[in-house]
């Protein structure tokens, strides 16, 4: 090797921008927060405008704070920190771009379509089709890129933050591939292919490992990367770290079903949602520990360092996060959690405090070094982390107050359990009235110490004169030679064979019938005898494995997508293939007539289950307040499923003749002329709009792909059979005194919401064969 | 193969099953984790101070004027 010495530069261009896009977005995201809190507060906020109503504004307000903040953040840091752990320049300039650019593109095609009411109807996946596309293909960029550096770098050993961010691109490809499958009617609008149960399953998979590997696995890897960087020391445990990463990735996974507890899921999925998260306080509380004690020495930096101050709140907001987390997984507990603001206050613990503090001090962090300026004012930052956290306080107390109280009440029963003690639900809206206001100030509080980050930013920046990273290496310097893994080495394995083995048997001991069961069982404990004794006799060769794995940077991949997949898998397919609409007993969905998928998919237009949910849980004060408990098949061949997983409103899943079609007109004309005291917005708009019954035959005929069991209808029988019905409701609409045509979209929503809860009732000899 | 599923109350099953799971991979990876070598241990853990990084001071400086 030559003493000649070259310079590399970083690509930190690329950084800048994803730093700048981040806190701009999350400005943006932010300020719809508060906006949508307020609406909740004064119904009058939402302008009677489709645009600015609730249900369109709060996807924008999840979608920007996910998508645009922290994804942006994420970048920036994944990207500034990659470069400098494997000594290489990203590997394509254009890629890079291609990347931001295209990250950009596709929150601003958000920004537009989810105000106009183009939508999935599916929490955090709302974006229609054409732009879930656009994720994909840049999320493979994104992958391509970082991937093409790695088989670049100079240094063979791959850091525990690399390890996280390499979960992160294979899990959420994987997570938003499956949660995203349709079938397109039109050039805005598709069906899911999953429906009812299937579809809630794959949905909060989706839902909650989206928390796991998009708002929590880079940011841990950042973590990792930039606290010990901030603090001038190591990170406190690197063999902590280790555990922290394989139980994240292991178990993580599993715990989706903890979002549907005490609902119509098998209950074998409930149980292994709340096993698996109970789980996860161990490896969380070991992540947060190592993080908090990496400050140790340098805790009095913190007086001084906003840098520091941002990131220990971050790691202790973590922490609280992730204890909270299982807590709420645990079937009681989530009885009385569920559906109320309990659950807001949790989720803002960990985006306010966890994703929003580490983004900021990250950003404080990266700023001077990337600009080559002092930070314009330290004391604004720590003005900005002071009231950031008084936000964050108020916010979160008063969603846990706001989110017990609806619990109790809602909960609350008398004369031995047999009567609600509050039957109204507006009951509970008028008591939780002040901490829905304490929301909005703490988020308000929250809102101006990021502008104030903002201003204080454009201070140190303009004028100034960005620069990027170097390092010198040498003109010839080739990766030190590291033990090659292939990948037929890294398969034909004892640990991955063992491990396969065992997953496969214990899997045909659940699921499987009588003989299979036992062969599974006993196929599982020689599985286990048998990886025991090879690794008595060979301990030296599973050790070699593990070791070459962690400088091989493809098989790490693929074994750590393997170690996702599996959980999803043994959740997934059993409930695709055992509950089916042939399989289902007791009741059994009646397919929508073509007036009431219409009116459905104006009711998943105006994002009504962001307030309502469809499922009455197994609980007493829920049968007593809204009727039967809900069947699995009840909602089989709903697509997208509406289960929900909030009450701002009460549950409709047995609206339907509750009351007469007038009482639905005024209501949805004007809630508080029916509800007194309800902060329901005004849907004026559905009175005046005419439906658009032209893509009907396209929607029928993706619904009969799908399964759902319609005649091949003509265009022309369709247009009669919903020409028939409206005309029944207008009618009837007319007899009460609300003059409307027949073709407004209120008939169609209001024929939907008439529907509901209506089923095929298989009778009680089939489900007498249990 | 599924259709025990629907007919049967496995939730001790999957109790347990859930906790055996979750409990070899924590047994394991510590044990793989507790036998790396201390010097594999302080090489990995130094990797994100092997590229320098410029000084920011924010503790030492006053505040900046623009």
């Amino acid at each position: 090797m030559s003493d000649q010495k070259i310079t590399i530069e970083f690509n930190d261009r690329v950084v800048r921008q994803f730093l700048l896009a981040s806190v701009i977005w999350g400005a943006v995201g932010m300020l719809v927060g508060v906006l949508v809190a307020a609406q909740l507060n004064f119904w009058q906020l939402n302008f009677s405008t489709p645009w600015l109503t609730w249900g369109r504004l709060r996807p924008l307000h999840t979608n920007a704070v996910i998508f645009a903040l922290v994804g942006n953040m994420m970048f920036a840091g994944v990207y500034y920190s990659t470069q400098r752990l494997v000594r290489a320049r990203l590997a394509s300039d254009f890629l890079s771009a291609l990347h931001f650019w295209g990250w950009q593109l596709i929150i601003v095609a958000a920004a537009i379509t989810l105000p106009l009411g183009l939508t999935r109807g599916k929490e955090y996946a709302e974006l229609i089709w054409p732009i879930n596309i656009a994720v994909t293909l840049i999320w493979v960029v994104f992958a391509v890129n970082f991937f093409w550096t790695l088989a670049r770098r100079r240094e063979p050993s791959l850091y525990v933050a690399i390890w996280f961010y390499i979960a992160t691109i294979v899990t959420v490809a994987m997570l938003y591939i499956v949660n995203h499958l349709s079938i397109p009617t039109s050039l805005t609008h598709s069906y899911p292919v999953f429906g009812g149960v299937q579809d809630a399953l794959v949905q909060w998979w989706y839902g909650h490992n989206a928390v796991a590997f998009f708002l929590t696995t880079p940011i841990l890897g950042i973590m990792y990367y930039f606290l010990p960087k901030a603090a001038e020391r190591p990170v406190y445990s690197y063999r902590l770290s280790v555990i922290h990463f394989w139980s994240l990735v292991f178990v993580y996974i599993w715990a989706g079903p903890h979002h549907l507890l005490n609902t119509a899921l098998p209950g074998w999925l409930q149980t292994l949602g709340m096993t698996f998260s109970l789980m996860l306080w161990a490896p969380s509380w070991g992540g947060m520990l190592n993080g908090l004690l990496t400050l140790r020495g340098a805790w009095d930096r913190m007086r001084s360092d906003p840098v520091l101050k941002f990131f220990a709140a971050a790691v202790t907001f973590y922490g609280m996060a992730t204890f909270e987390g299982p807590l709420l997984s645990i079937k009681s507990v989530s009885a009385l959690a569920h559906y109320t603001d309990w659950i807001i206050g949790h989720v803002h613990v960990g985006t306010l405090g966890w994703n929003g503090f580490m983004a900021a001090g990250m950003t404080y962090w990266l700023v001077p070094r990337l600009w080559n300026r002092p930070l314009h004012s330290t004391s604004l930052a720590n003005l900005h982390f002071w009231i950031g956290i008084v936000g964050i306080l108020l916010y979160v107390a008063a969603m846990w107050t706001s989110g017990i109280t609806q619990g109790v009440m809602l909960n609350a029963t008398v004369e031995h359990g047999t009567v609600l003690a509050y039957p109204n639900f507006l009951d509970t809206l008028n008591t939780i009235r002040p901490m829905m206001l304490m929301r909005v100030i703490g988020g308000g509080l929250y809102l101006a110490g990021w502008f104030l980050m903002g201003y204080n930013l454009w201070r140190t920046i303009r004028g100034a004169q960005p620069v990027n990273g170097t390092i010198e290496v040498f003109a010839d310097e080739a990766p030190p030679p590291v033990e090659k893994l292939t990948l037929v080495g890294a398969f034909f394995s004892p640990p991955v064979i063992y491990s396969i083995l065992g997953v496969g048997c214990a899997s045909a001991w659940m699921f499987g019938g009588d003989l299979l069961s036992i062969a599974g069982m006993f196929g599982l404990m020689c599985c286990v005898v048998l990886a025991y004794v090879h690794f008595e006799a060979r301990s030296g060769k599973w050790a070699d494995w593990y070791d070459r794995l962690l400088v091989n940077s493809m098989p790490f991949t693929i074994l750590t997508f393997l170690a996702v997949a599996a959980g999803g898998l043994i959740q997934i397919i059993p409930t695709v293939v055992a509950h089916q609409a042939a399989n289902v007993e007791d009741r059994r969905q009646v397919p929508y007539t073509p007036l009431e998928l219409a009116g459905r998919d104006l009711y998943v237009r105006e994002g009504c289950y962001l307030c309502h949910s469809q499922m009455i849980r197994t609980l007493v004060p829920d049968v007593l307040r809204y009727g039967d408990y809900s069947r699995l098949g009840e909602s089989i061949y709903d697509h997208p499923f509406q289960w929900g997983s909030k009450r701002n409103g009460p549950d409709l899943a047995r609206v339907g003749g509750k009351y007469p079609n007038i009482w639905h007109f005024r209501h949805m004309e004007d809630p508080r002329s029916i509800s007194v005291g309800s902060n329901m917005p005004n849907y004026p708009w559905l009175l005046a709009n005419a439906l658009d019954t032209g893509t009907l035959p396209a929607k029928l005929a993706v619904q009969r792909t799908l399964g759902v069991p319609y005649p091949n209808w003509t265009p022309e029988q369709i247009t009669a059979r919903v020409d028939a019905q409206a005309g029944e409701i207008a009618q009837d609409l007319r007899t009460a005194g609300a003059s409307v045509a027949p073709d407004r979209e209120i008939v169609a929503l209001i024929a939907y919401l008439q529907t509901l809860g209506h089923s095929e009732n298989l009778g009680p000899v089939k489900a007498a064969a249990r | 193969m599924f259709q025990r599923l629907i007919y049967e109350d496995s939730a001790a099953l999957f109790t347990v099953a859930a906790f055996v799971t979750a409990a070899s991979i924590y047994t394991t990876i510590g044990w793989r984790a507790l036998r790396m070598k201390r010097p594999q241990v302080e090489r990995f853990a130094d990797l994100p101070f092997v590229t320098s990084t410029p000084p920011a001071r924010h503790d030492t400086d006053s505040d900046h004027a623009a």
